[in-house]
């Protein structure tokens, strides 16, 4: 399974005076089980890009192909793009409706006309690629769960589909700390066992730098670098001319470098920061 | 009626807020319900706290910890269950009070885009105003100051929703300040921005806070906390943990325990410690600790 997307173009308010090109001519290909972060200032096209890759908006012009199946072929139902391709929304939790965390988690299996069995299943799976124990959640309402707890019943609601791609669109925005270390183990647990491609959509240059095997940067509907974390964000001047950032530690980096104290590579995470300086202080390993 | 002032532009006198059925989405939390009696816990459980003239406070917990909550209860949006809260001499309960309160309260909420009304940016800037009753001459010079305060008077004429997510918040920022409030209280105003735009609010909060403005700043970000004048920390709508950042950031188990993390450089620092090397206890910021860090290799040099 790999994604390739050619020469895709999305027009909002075409033919009114205020008529944006929200995505303007991006191509890129992503490889089977690839994690890939995408950054990009607020409005640069993240979330038009990504809806298009499940089909929820239909581009201007281009072609999108996850696996052997052309997803903007006019004759595509749906269904087949939704098995294939799960897309985890800004604030997911505002979407739960159901009495229970179960049936919340069902909704979509049950869609795709399945036997009872499987969709039990299903949601017995993906709680637990959530983090959240069967006996004791599936029967709760999920208005009675934390925000970080809901967050992750509306995600196992997505994973019960078994996509092959699942995309988030900033699934840690407005959780504490802690609940935002959780959603990013539980994403990079689902990535280790279902071995699918995993997008993840981030203001967090840190997370990005630490999560993505590629980092994709999109500014004003354009793409305009994919590559390694370390390649992208060795660029800071860059980044920041385009309404973004480095990571703490990378920026700490470029601080020292000036002095000609510093690392010969590109230090992206705390950690790297901590192992570097303790070599150079004399620190123990 | 108004009482006599102190230092304190914000008293808290043991406040409880406990929401109804239909309002406990966002404060209930059911590991605690048999254990207090009740269904529905205290959002906010008997907190008693004092806020000074010009400060910046901090407020930082876990989510459902009852940080929003107590926000809103201090312009009332939200009136006390039991206790009071008086501010600049004006207590909530007090429904005579509440435009004198409401104006001298101003609150940024996280999405800018529930919080812009109008189709053009200065109509945005007028309508607090103009709902308090200020004069067109005095409106206008009211929305010229505050979009100069927020670096938007160039695009004062422009359609709210053609701006990025960092230019909304500081035009909702213009808003709140046309109104001449005493105190804006900030509910996690950089949850949805780019890096640039969480820098331009962040920049915006520092400026009012030149100006002597009263700031209270929820935040899931421990960084933004550092140049705060003190850090409260919420837990279960009780207050856990109250001090300057040095003071607060220094308990690193305390704060891992009620859900939070270190910032960077205090983290780092830790990890530091942890391998043997003895770093001082007062760098709180990546700058603090670069200039630690050039300081000691200026001196000495270190081996290749």
């Amino acid at each position: 399974m790999s994604i390739r997307v050619e020469h895709l173009t999305h027009i909002y308010n075409k033919g009114l005076a205020y008529e944006t090109k929200a995505v303007d001519d991006v191509g890129f290909t992503v490889e089977d089980g690839e994690f890939i972060g995408i950054i990009g200032h607020t409005g640069s096209g993240k979330s038009t890009l990504i809806q298009h890759l499940n089909g929820i908006l239909k581009p201007e012009s281009g072609r999108i192909f996850v696996g052997d199946v052309e997803i903007t072929a006019k004759n595509i139902k749906m269904n087949q793009i939704r098995k294939r391709v799960g897309l985890v929304f800004q604030y997911p939790e505002y979407q739960l409706f159901e009495a229970t965390v179960r049936s919340d988690v069902a909704f979509g299996p049950g869609n795709l006309g399945l036997p009872e069995d499987e969709i039990e299943d299903r949601v017995r799976e993906a709680l637990r690629l959530v983090g959240l124990d069967f006996s004791t959640y599936a029967d709760r309402s999920p208005f009675e769960l934390s925000g970080g707890q809901k967050r992750r019943v509306a995600i196992a609601g997505v994973i019960a589909m078994r996509p092959e791609v699942l995309i988030l669109d900033e699934p840690t925005a407005g959780l504490d700390p802690k609940a935002h270390g959780d959603i990013l183990r539980m994403v990079r647990s689902v990535r280790d066992r279902t071995s699918g491609i995993v997008i993840l959509v981030s203001h967090n240059m840190s997370d990005v730098a630490e999560m993505a095997d590629r980092v994709f940067v999109m500014d004003r509907g354009r793409l305009v670098r994919a590559a390694a974390p370390a390649e992208v964000f060795a660029e800071a001047d860059f980044l920041r001319s385009i309404g973004l950032d480095v990571p703490p530690a990378t920026r700490m980096a470029n601080t020292l470098m000036g002095e000609g104290f510093a690392p010969d590579r590109t230090i992206l995470t705390l950690g790297e920061m901590a192992d570097f300086l303790a070599g150079r202080l004399g620190g123990r390993a | 009626m108004k009482f006599t002032e102190n230092g304190d532009i914000i008293q808290i006198e043991d406040l409880v807020f406990e929401y109804g059925r239909a309002e406990a989405e966002d404060g209930y939390d059911p590991h605690r319900g048999a254990a207090g009696g009740a269904i529905f816990p205290n959002a906010v459980d008997h907190v008693t706290l004092c806020v000074a003239r010009g400060s910046f406070t901090a407020v930082i917990g876990r989510n459902g910890s009852g940080k929003s909550t107590l926000a809103k209860n201090l312009n009332a949006l939200l009136l006390p269950t039991g206790g009071r809260v008086i501010v600049d001499g004006f207590d909530t309960l007090d429904e005579a009070a509440l435009w004198d309160i409401r104006q001298r309260v101003g609150m940024v909420f996280q999405n800018p885009d529930n919080q812009l009304v109008s189709a053009v940016v200065e109509d945005d800037v007028a309508f607090g105003p103009e709902n308090l009753g200020v004069a067109p001459d005095e409106i206008r010079t009211r929305i010229r100051d505050s979009l100069a305060a927020v670096d938007m008077y160039e695009h004062r004429k422009m359609a709210p929703h053609l701006l990025s997510g960092g230019q909304k918040q500081r035009v909702a920022i213009a808003g709140v300040i046309a109104m001449h409030p005493e105190i804006i209280i900030f509910d996690e105003p950089t949850a949805m921005l780019d890096p640039e735009g969480r820098a331009e609010v962040m920049g915006i909060i520092g400026r009012l806070r030149k100006e002597k403005i009263t700031v209270v700043l929820i935040t899931h970000f421990m960084e933004e906390t550092l140049d705060s004048d003190r850090v409260v920390i919420m837990d279960r709508g009780r207050v856990a943990m109250d001090g300057t950042p040095a003071e607060i950031f220094s308990r690193t188990e305390e704060i891992e325990a009620l859900g939070l993390k270190l910032p960077f450089a205090v983290e780092l620092c830790a990890r530091l410690r942890e391998r043997g090397l003895d770093v001082p206890g007062d760098l709180l910021t990546e700058d603090e600790l670069s200039a630690y860090l050039l300081t000691l290799y200026r001196k000495d040099g270190f081996p290749a």
